[in-house]
């Protein structure tokens, strides 16, 4: 008898801590704020009277999928069949052969969804890939070449799984400018060997994939400077490094600061244009089928940045810029600008590049170059 | 044993808003006992700082600072070279102790920031010759000249969609969209008020006005620190005292014109 009671009160007292539970779970669910359901849209084409406009997103540190979703419909609807997204390699290789692929799929999955096509920009070094700490402080852009056989890989891993899906890749980012290139001396040999460990896998990975070399940044500064070196000389030295085997086409940044996009190019002025003087040293070292992508480009409209033109300026510019290069660069295939929206504002002049606020709230530049492209 | 808990709490509790005041009052008090304001701008934007053609460091934010220095018992001590993207981080690194640089408050910036009350209203506003508009909602089957892509576009083009027969005329500049009020080409144009008054200042025969107050709000303020308490309270006294007693009108009147 006395067995069963206490049975009984084990029982019982199991059953209420099982039901306390799920009360609470119920009760901290209910107070818990709902998040948005996501799902794909209906498969979108980008209408647009000009196939080359682009922008950069800045999806890396976009945490929730519903604005990731919006951002790419917001860049389809503008017109702009492209997009140029960063996926740092730390983010998706965290640790040696462990992957997290998980806010790349999202990324990739609503621009096709939108019907945005994806240039991936590639870089960045994870922490376990970079030198022991022991023998030299390291940045995130510094990449030991005893690392390159593994960055390699990561290439190669990323140019299979989105084969068909993600078929261009910027192969790291303005490795002219030495804050770029880890703090240390530029030098374009050794960028052209990551090239060479490169191009192997990542081609084999995925044989239509597009390696684009350099995003070389538009730099004036000259042989032993400490930022840099002259994104003209670098890509000399890139060739003479034996670069033309290792990449398929150019990424290049073409920032007009204060000139109109028409501005005539000079070795010494830095405009939009500056990107014909890449294309000269590209036809002259044989590479005049090699595509020049402009990856980053665009004009700042803050009124207190003294490299900024006003907001009219600004819009003119845009549009003037895609539309030279549609009508004078057959050999250009892209034009992005910098940067479509932030998730985070900045609150300084880098704010006013964008097309859109951290809101979603569309500027006037956004509605002028949807009128421009007829997008929808 | 309950009653020692709740008597400790309550004691750490007040020590701790305690300690707060009394950091923010030992920066008010250095300030005080060393005699000097240190003010943060960037003296690149006419007409609030700038350096004039004799090298002479001018403008409305620049008088303004002296006069709350002359209330305050301070020297002022400016810091006119600061980068306007480096303004707040002079605040933070202690460069200076204030900014006063036509900074429009940001209440983004109110976890680490704490701003005056408004010296100056620059918000949008409407400019138009003669009478029949008076307001937004008179804009209706109107004509309204906006400079492109400016802050007052984006509003215009947010009224374009609400108020019927609304058609908006896009300018390559503010004096542009003015020059299209003062001629008939549009009945009333959109821009921030600092610079509709400095153009109705510069060309008082234009037969235009400010119709009505700002119809946005960004205000510039005074910036500090927000565990300067002590100071901020100073500042915000000086500014309602300058208020009440129509110095703020006169410095608007004199730099910016009526």
């Amino acid at each position: 008898m006395n067995a069963w009671r206490c049975h009984d009160r084990v029982g019982s007292h199991v059953w209420g801590r099982w039901l306390l539970t799920l009360a609470l779970i119920y009760v901290f669910g209910r107070l818990a704020v709902p998040r948005p359901l996501v799902v794909l849209d209906p498969p979108q084409t980008v209408v647009t009277r000009n196939a080359l406009v682009g922008v950069h997103t800045r999806l890396t540190d976009e945490v929730e999928a519903w604005k990731i979703q919006r951002t790419l419909r917001m860049v389809g609807q503008m017109g702009a069949p492209w997009t140029v997204e960063y996926f740092p390699w730390p983010y998706i290789e965290p640790a040696r052969g462990q992957y997290a692929w998980g806010h790349t799929d999202q990324v990739v999955a609503h621009a096709r969804n939108q019907g945005v096509s994806v240039v991936a920009r590639l870089g960045w070094t994870p922490e376990w890939a970079q030198p022991e700490t022991a023998e030299i402080e390291t940045t995130l852009t510094y990449l030991d070449p005893s690392a390159y056989d593994a960055f390699a890989r990561f290439v190669a891993t990323f140019a299979a799984r989105y084969r068909g899906r993600v078929d261009h890749v910027i192969i790291w980012n303005e490795p002219n400018l030495s804050f770029e290139w880890g703090y240390r001396p530029v030098d374009p040999a050794a960028y052209v060997a990551l090239l060479q460990a490169v191009y192997p896998l990542a081609k084999a990975a995925n044989p239509d994939l597009v390696i684009l070399a350099g995003a070389l940044a538009p730099t004036l500064e000259s042989p032993g400077s400490l930022a840099g070196l002259n994104d003209l000389l670098y890509l000399q030295e890139m060739y003479q490094a034996g670069a033309s085997p290792f990449f398929d086409a150019l990424a290049a940044h073409a920032y007009g600061l204060q000139s109109p996009p028409e501005a005539d190019p000079a070795p010494d002025v830095l405009n939009f244009r500056r990107v014909e003087l890449l294309r000269q040293i590209m036809v002259t070292h044989g590479d005049a089928e090699k595509p020049i992508y402009v990856t980053e480009a665009g004009w700042n409209d803050h009124p207190r940045w003294t490299m900024a033109v006003s907001p009219a300026q600004r819009i003119r510019y845009t549009i003037g810029a895609y539309e030279w290069a549609k009508e004078h660069w057959p050999w250009c295939p892209l034009v992005a600008m910098w940067t479509f929206r932030l998730p985070a504002a900045r609150h300084n002049y880098r704010d006013n590049y964008t097309f859109v606020t951290v809101e979603f709230d569309p500027k006037p530049i956004y509605l002028e170059v949807q009128a421009y492209t007829g997008g929808q | 044993m309950t009653r020692c808990i709740a008597v400790l709490g309550w004691l750490t509790l007040v020590l701790t808003l305690g300690g707060c005041a009394g950091e923010s009052d030992l920066n008010w008090q250095r300030i005080q006992e060393q005699g000097v304001l240190r003010v943060g701008m960037e003296a690149n934007w006419v007409p609030f700082e700038y350096v004039d053609g004799a090298g002479q460091l001018s403008g409305f934010d620049v008088e303004l600072a002296r006069m709350l220095g002359e209330r305050l018992g301070l020297q002022v001590q400016f810091y006119p070279n600061l980068s306007f993207d480096g303004l707040y981080d002079a605040l933070t690194a202690e460069r200076v102790d204030v900014v006063i640089s036509a900074v429009v408050v940001d209440m983004n910036r109110s976890a680490d920031f704490a701003y005056s009350v408004s010296y100056f209203e620059a918000g949008q506003v409407l400019v138009v010759k003669g009478a029949g508009v008076d307001e937004v909602q008179d804009l209706g089957g109107r004509v309204l000249a906006v400079e492109l892509g400016a802050a007052g576009d984006t509003l215009a083009r947010r009224w374009a969609r609400r108020l019927e027969g609304l058609t908006l005329n896009h300018t390559e500049s503010a004096q542009a969209a003015l020059d299209a009020g003062a001629t008939g080409q549009a009945d009333a144009a959109l821009m921030d008020r600092a610079s509709a008054l400095m153009a109705l200042k510069a060309d008082p025969e234009c037969d235009l006005r400010l119709s009505g107050e700002p119809v946005t709000d960004e205000r510039y303020a005074v910036v500090t620190l927000k565990e300067n308490r002590g100071l901020l309270g100073a500042v915000n006294d000086a500014l309602d005292d300058m208020r009440r007693d129509g110095t703020l009108a006169q410095l608007a009147l004199k730099w910016l014109g009526p």
